[in-house]
């Protein structure tokens, strides 16, 4: 199943290009936000996408004012991914996100509250609020009119949407399926991770035995899936192959992991199932790694138990969680680790957690043999998915 | 690919349960409005889950704190497993599926957690609600009860999304490693929802929904679940409703282009003509686009539209629409039809508010 186009929108960067000399440089992208107040938060950090290049979407909408922020990014990224693959038309999209719009949910309802008079904005607010608005505004922009499956299984979302995608096109019911994620920075969400403690006043130290939490983030991804053969007999570039997928449901709680790993485990053992090797075959591990101690103690558990010494990084130190976009933007990142032989730096990494064996690509990029990269992601709720890429010469 | 229902499972401001459900739509029954205030004075007529309907709902811990959507869902899911004389040994639950749909989620939480963070500040923000407002919260409720360990997907989307969360059911359903895939979609109402539709000129003062009239006077919300168990064959009780062909359909930018996204949808359905169309109007512009689209592809087929005494459940609505297809098939009698009718295939249109089109063909 090949991967054959992508585009990426993140704080690393506005395009895969911009985001390799981030993970190159190991950019740290997390700045003070400045969308909502944030001085009574615990945290007062966020990865956040640069507004003013966002500006080139609105070309591509007749009324540009209804776009969100997020449709925003996804337009820019569906754009570099269809530069690269041309004028076919997706049979499906299967796409991640977590809240969509909600920056115009929360305005119509403060809006309500501060009893001003609806405005004319107020039907566009409702309407472009909803989640699977960004990823139709996208396809809108482009003519493409594929049915859209919006995912919303809250952190594991974008790789959950890859994972459907990917078992839609190898069970031979669909030739190209679009794939990816998307989430935007808003209020409610950022008080919400706020109020749970899961964020750090910190900087956001994956897999650190210092670790207090994470930073949220933000942005965009898409990927052009299409059988292999199919692409190869077209010509197309074939950025990497997707050759596996795992899901598992843990039951433990709603917001936290089950300790044991057994969740996580699950996924990446049916991912490794799903793509027929074994886990000495992983080159890198893109973990989910949000810097939470639970998330991280987890993760790390059954990374250590499965795999031996296989480099691990999460680069959401660099940019934050983007929930729902997360999953997509770390598959977008695993391509470039693929097809430029790199793995993606750990940053803000001290001590290494005693409890956890790993391998951590700590604060450097370096380069390194990569010919098959698992990513991870999980989310409230125990949802747990894997998938595994593998560059194209392998 | 033909894929067997081998269950059902129905929650509605009606009542619960498929047989009691149905047996009150035949007999002409509609749901009764509530008035639901708004703290900003205004009321509006709901269709409201009686307190009764999720009565048999289970003792659960994770149920404790969860909003009415939560309820509603396992009190559907349950239903369809029964119906189906499934039970979810940790070996079974593990080969099955989960795919839950829904358009506003959890709103009542949301709302409320947001109020507090507007009302009062961020340190009023509550780490108990906040949890409950993310999307795949009741399907992480339902897979709890359930013991489902395997995959669990959560759909977002408008009034189409229950259709395309069987479409996304069939797809999974062609891998060997499932048995059995839960479809639930589910709904709560709140005033918050009624006031953007309402600002949205898609709400109706008061009842009765009426759909296929000129003009259209709007709808009415309402909330609910409905569960729809597929299984592979052999798997489960022997049912006789299959889902022929499900068209994900595709999106229309504006409303004026609704009628040629439903008609695509149509085409794709009614190679043959059915014998009924199981309509998604509910009083809004959905209503034209439809009788453009049935008047065309299936000018012959009876036409029952259950958003007129249940009300608009948008993220349930597909599945309630897909069960009045596959009871109308079983039992060979419609609503508002005394004597019992023929029918051997239904076309199920949903066709939502914010862009989605998509349906499904059923045979008996």
């Amino acid at each position: 199943m090949a991967v054959v186009a992508a585009g990426i929108v993140s704080p690393l960067g506005f395009g895969l290009e911009e985001t390799l000399g981030a993970l190159r440089e190991a950019k740290d992208c997390v700045s003070n936000v400045t969308a909502f107040p944030v001085d009574r938060c615990r945290c007062q950090t966020a990865g956040q996408v640069a507004n003013e290049p966002l500006a080139e979407a609105n070309r591509y909408q007749r009324h540009p004012e209804r776009l969100h922020r997020v449709a925003r990014m996804m337009i820019l990224a569906l754009k570099e991914a269809l530069e690269q693959a041309g004028d076919s038309q997706p049979e499906l999209t299967v796409v991640g996100t977590t809240s969509g719009g909600m920056t115009f949910g929360e305005q119509y309802y403060r809006d309500l509250k501060a009893g001003r008079r609806p405005s004319r904005q107020a039907p566009s607010l409702i309407a472009n609020y909803t989640p699977q608005k960004p990823v139709m505004d996208a396809q809108e922009a482009f003519g493409i009119g594929a049915p859209c499956q919006v995912i919303a299984n809250a952190c594991a979302s974008g790789t959950n949407a890859i994972g459907h995608a990917f078992n839609c096109v190898r069970s031979g019911r669909y030739q190209r399926v679009l794939t990816g994620g998307y989430d935007a920075i808003s209020e409610l969400v950022f008080v919400g991770f706020d109020s749970l403690q899961a964020s750090t006043p910190d900087r956001c130290r994956p897999f650190d035995s210092e670790r207090s939490g994470m930073v949220l983030g933000e942005g965009a991804a898409v990927l052009a899936l299409e059988n292999l053969e199919s692409a190869r007999k077209r010509g197309a570039t074939i950025l990497a192959e997707i050759i596996g997928y795992g899901i598992s449901t843990d039951n433990f709680h709603l917001t936290q992991p089950d300790p044991s790993g057994s969740g996580a485990r699950r996924a990446m053992e049916a991912a490794l199932q799903s793509a027929g090797i074994s886990p000495g075959e992983i080159d890198y591990i893109n973990a989910h790694g949000t810097a939470t101690l639970f998330n991280d103690a987890a993760e790390g558990k059954a990374i250590a138990e499965l795999f031996d010494g296989v480099p691990v990084s999460s680069t959401k130190g660099m940019m934050g969680h983007s929930l729902g976009a997360a999953g997509a933007i770390e598959a977008a990142i695993s391509i470039l680790a693929l097809r430029n032989q790199l793995l993606p730096p750990n940053i803000n990494f001290r001590h290494g957690d005693a409890g956890l064996d790993l391998n951590i690509v700590a604060n450097s990029s370096r380069a390194g043999e990569v010919r098959t990269v698992l990513s991870n992601s999980f989310g409230f709720g125990g949802t747990n998915a894997s998938i595994i890429l593998r560059s194209v010469a392998a | 690919m033909s894929v067997q229902i081998a269950g059902m499972g129905w929650v509605t401001p009606l009542g619960s349960g498929v047989e009691e459900v149905w047996n009150r739509l035949l007999n002409g029954e509609s749901a009764s409005a509530e008035s639901l205030s708004s703290p900003l004075g205004r009321d509006y007529p709901v269709f409201r889950v009686p307190a009764s309907a999720t009565a048999r709902a289970p003792a659960h811990p994770r149920l404790r704190r969860s909003s009415a959507i939560s309820r509603f869902a396992v009190v559907a899911g349950l239903e369809a497993l029964e119906s189906a004389g499934v039970k979810l040994n940790p070996e079974i639950a593990q080969r099955t599926a989960l795919v839950f749909a829904v358009s506003n989620g959890g709103v009542i939480y949301t709302k409320r957690f947001y109020h507090e963070i507007v009302e009062s500040g961020v340190q009023a923000a509550s780490p108990l609600l906040f949890p409950e407002t993310v999307f795949n919260a009741p399907a992480s409720h339902l897979a709890a009860i359930l013991g489902i360990t395997g995959a669990t997907y959560t759909l977002v989307g408008d009034g189409a999304v229950g259709a395309l969360a069987l479409k996304m059911a069939e797809d999974l359903m062609a891998s060997d490693t499932l048995d059995h895939c839960l479809v639930v979609g589910a709904e709560e109402a709140d005033w918050l929802l009624c006031d953007a539709y309402r600002k949205w000129r898609l709400l109706r003062s008061a009842p009765p929904v009426e759909p296929f009239q000129q003009p259209p006077r709007g709808m009415i919300v309402s909330e609910g679940a409905g569960a729809i168990l597929l299984s592979s064959e052999g798997l489960a009780a022997a049912s006789p409703i299959s889902i022929e062909k499900i068209a994900s359909g595709t999106n229309f930018r504006k409303q004026r282009e609704a009628a040629a996204a439903v008609e695509a949808v149509f085409s794709d359905l009614c190679a043959t003509p059915p014998d009924l169309v199981v309509a998604s109007a509910n009083g809004t512009f959905i209503d034209q686009a439809e009788q453009t689209a049935i008047e065309k592809h299936s000018p012959n087929a009876r036409v029952y539209a259950v958003k007129a005494p249940l009300g608009e459940s948008v993220g349930a609505s597909s599945l309630w629409q897909t069960i009045c297809g596959a009871q109308a098939l079983i039992t060979q009698r419609l609503p508002g039809s005394t004597e019992p009718v023929s029918l051997r295939t239904a076309v199920v249109s949903t066709c939502g508010l914010n862009q989605q089109v998509a349906g499904l063909r059923l045979t008996i």
